[in-house]
């Protein structure tokens, strides 16, 4: 019976909207949105002890969307994984390091690092990039509230930051450890003016978390270069990504997304977990690559003890469809030079289980 | 009463909700009904077996244009009808009807879903408190949900599909047109068959031929429990309850195949994980030639595994609006020659029984804008 013919859907058949004109600032606005998507994801993983992130509160507006268990175990993979990458790099040398976080939106990592790792972010300079309209709903989070209330996200700043700011505008902030800038990732690329405070000559980690993946491959690529370019010391890339957009779920996830107006513009470039990390290898991060899909790094990266803590949170019933999209979305990382003790550091034996 | 459930099938079928009022009386008489029945109910092929449904409307209503509307065919649904989908209240609600109104037509049996803990988690609570103020229509149909039996045995199933040849496995698309199929292996001299004693009909041949007693199939949402035997053990659990975390009655709701030997954990938390030993023996000793179940995605619709010992039919195309998987039914024909036994639980004349004649029909998901019902704009979610 193994050989039934399978008969997946075509490419029409779920399409539920018809492609939309949109003007670029309204396809841009579609992708700004996709950071309270983010928050809320994040949020609902805290809310439901997945997580342990004091501030996912303070960046989502609204209610508290209570998502999925298997949402919410797929940000916790997320999550955890680039944090193992991040706090490797971060705890590898006493020496000085940046960290560059591409469409960074409301991400909450540089809070909670200043929480978790306050000695090492003292040697730690800190970059966050977004459009403008994103990184303003940062900067009102950061600052809104009465300062007197200690559990008020204003506190954030005046007390949680090392360094007090040296300028603070609506949709930018600049310290001696942290900058907020209000950027287009599009004006990236070799030979750009660097934005302010970033040190080329520092070991630097640069994370981008579903971000490249809604550029054309070209301003993606050029970003990219502009790492291993015009920077000068150890880099090193994470990527978070969906991958496999030509099977059936993948298809059906580009519509999906589609119909919301988000468009998925290098997927199909790198479409595989060899394909991601051949990637970085073109583009000159050639110290190593990696790329493992999150169903592998849940069974592999993740605990027995802690695998059995998540699993205990709320039933996860649906085995096959977490399967289905775990193995939809990969950590992808990269590096040149000796780079933050990355190599051999985790299990990745072909990243998938599949 | 008659009329007020023609007109509420009416509403249904076009995706309408019918108020509380008709919902309680609804529930009242389906749990009338449902607790004459045993908790593994027989059913005469020929008989359109289904597996998940969680709320896919539309996709049910594609399911019925493809496989035959109620009376004309007749169903048995392995469960899981709510939770996940938009219309979970107007799916479960109608098949309910359907119960109701043509009790010998249509067998719903009880999904792992169709329990008060996840419901609240996936959807189905969320969806009537949204739709009527208050979660009295949900308590409601859970209390139907502790009545459905937790299994079927089908019996008098047909060992071909066709009249003229022995095709033992055709798979169908959703316009009718024949995809593949499989004729029944020409009957074996091999020592891998005990012949049937005189007068049990049995062949003397694994492979069989028209008029064989084919043995029953075990319908199941989920599949075997290691605290199960038999088929009458299950007929002895005092199922009238919410679905408890542990137990047999949870494991038959929970419970998946899995290429292993004898019993395993399973990464869902509830039920068992079982080997081809496992179902292997379990069928022989109660005289069963296939296990249909449901439960577990699978992409083609259908997936026949440890020698065609056991099947997972999945019904929900496109499950959640996002997996871009294919669903199917299971159809069992009856037996043409008339020389079939009746199934008895005590007649083991051959090792492995050779399975009925299964038409599988195949369907994708219904169009977006299908036959004007309102149809929510499907917003799955991933990680952005």
């Amino acid at each position: 019976m193994s050989s039934t013919p399978l008969r997946f859907p075509g490419p029409n058949r779920f399409r539920s909207d018809k492609e939309k004109d949109q003007t670029p600032e309204a396809k841009d606005r579609v992708v700004q949105q996709t950071d309270q998507d983010a928050s809320q994801s994040r949020l609902s993983a805290v809310e439901t002890g997945y997580l342990v992130d004091p501030f996912a509160r303070a960046f989502v507006e609204g209610p508290v969307q209570k998502k999925l268990p298997l949402i919410n175990r797929g940000t916790y993979v997320r999550t955890t994984a680039i944090d193992q990458l991040v706090t490797r790099f971060l705890t590898s040398t006493s020496s000085r390091k940046q960290i560059i976080s591409l469409g960074a939106g409301s991400d909450t990592r540089y809070l909670r690092l200043l929480t978790t790792h306050r000695a090492a972010a003292a040697s730690l300079l800190y970059h966050e990039i977004d459009f403008s309209a994103v990184t303003s709903r940062k900067i009102r989070a950061l600052t809104r509230g009465a300062p007197s209330s200690p559990s008020s996200p204003s506190s954030l700043v005046s007390e949680l930051l090392l360094s007090p700011p040296t300028a603070l505008t609506d949709d930018a902030l600049a310290s001696a450890h942290y900058y907020i800038h209000p950027l287009d990732l599009r004006t990236l690329h070799p030979g750009c003016a660097l934005p302010a405070g970033v040190e080329r000559g520092l070991p630097t980690l640069f994370i981008s978390e579903c971000c490249l993946i809604y550029l054309a491959p070209q301003e993606a690529d050029a970003i990219v270069r502009w790492i291993t370019t015009d920077f000068s010391g150890d880099v090193g890339v994470v990527l978070y990504e969906p991958i496999g957009g030509e099977d059936a779920f993948g298809q059906v996830m580009v519509q999906n997304l589609a119909a919301r107006g988000i468009v998925l513009k290098t997927l199909k470039k790198y479409s595989s977990l060899e394909r991601q990390r051949e990637r970085l290898r073109v583009l000159g991060l050639v110290g190593g690559q990696e790329a493992a899909d999150v169903d592998f790094l849940y069974e592999c990266w993740v605990g027995e003890r802690e695998r059995g803590r998540i699993g205990g949170l709320e039933m996860l019933d649906e085995m096959e469809e977490w399967r289905l999209l775990a193995r939809h979305y990969c950590v992808v990382w990269g590096w040149r030079g000796g780079f933050g003790g990355w190599e051999g550091a985790w299990p990745v034996q072909g990243g998938s289980r599949v | 009463m008659m009329s007020d459930l023609d007109y509420a099938i009416s509403q249904l079928r076009a995706c309408k909700p019918i108020p509380e009022p008709a919902v309680r009386e609804l529930c009242y008489k389906a749990r009338e009904l449902l607790i004459e029945e045993s908790n593994v109910q027989i059913v005469d092929a020929p008989v359109t077996i289904c597996g998940d449904i969680h709320g896919q409307f539309h996709d049910l209503m594609e399911l019925f244009r493809v496989g035959g509307d109620v009376p004309e065919t007749n169903y048995l649904f392995m469960g899981d009808f709510v939770d996940r989908g938009f219309y979970s209240l107007e799916s479960f609600l109608l098949l309910l009807c359907l119960k109701v109104r043509y009790p010998d037509r249509i067998t719903l049996i009880r999904g792992n879903h169709e329990s008060r803990q996840i419901t609240t988690v996936y959807g189905f609570y969320d969806e009537c408190l949204r739709k009527y103020g208050s979660a009295n229509v949900w308590r409601h149909c859970c209390e139907v949900f502790d009545y459905l039996a937790l299994g079927a045995l089908v019996v008098g199933a047909g060992s071909s599909i066709s009249d003229t040849d022995e095709i033992e496995v055709e798979v169908v698309g959703q316009f009718g047109e024949v995809i593949s199929r499989m004729k029944r292996p020409e009957p074996s001299t091999t020592a891998t068959a005990i012949g049937g004693p005189p007068g049990s009909g049995a062949s003397g041949s694994a492979a069989g031929t028209k008029g064989v007693n084919n043995g029953a199939v075990l319908c199941v949402h989920g599949g075997l429990s290691p605290l199960v035997d038999s088929v009458d053990k299950i007929r002895l659990l005092d199922r009238k309850q919410e679905v408890p975390h542990e137990g047999a009655m949870c494991d038959l709701l929970w419970s998946d195949p899995d290429e292993i030997d004898g019993w395993g954990l399973s990464p869902r938390g509830a039920g068992f994980l079982f080997g081809a030993d496992i179902v292997k023996h379990f069928n022989h000793i109660n005289n069963l030639s296939l296990i249909a179940r449901a439960h577990q995605l699978v992409m083609e619709g259908f997936k026949e595994m440890f020698d065609s010992s056991i099947v997972t039919v999945w019904s929900a195309p496109n499950y959640c609006y996002r997996c871009g998987n294919v669903a199917a039914i299971l159809e069992l024909g009856e037996e043409r020659s008339g020389a079939g036994v009746p199934w008895s639980a005590t007649d083991r004349t051959t090792v492995v029984r050779p399975g009925p004649g299964r038409r599988y029909r195949v369907f994708e998901a219904a169009p977006q804008d299908s036959r004007g019902m309102p149809a929510k704009k499907p917003v799955a979610d991933y990680f952005l």
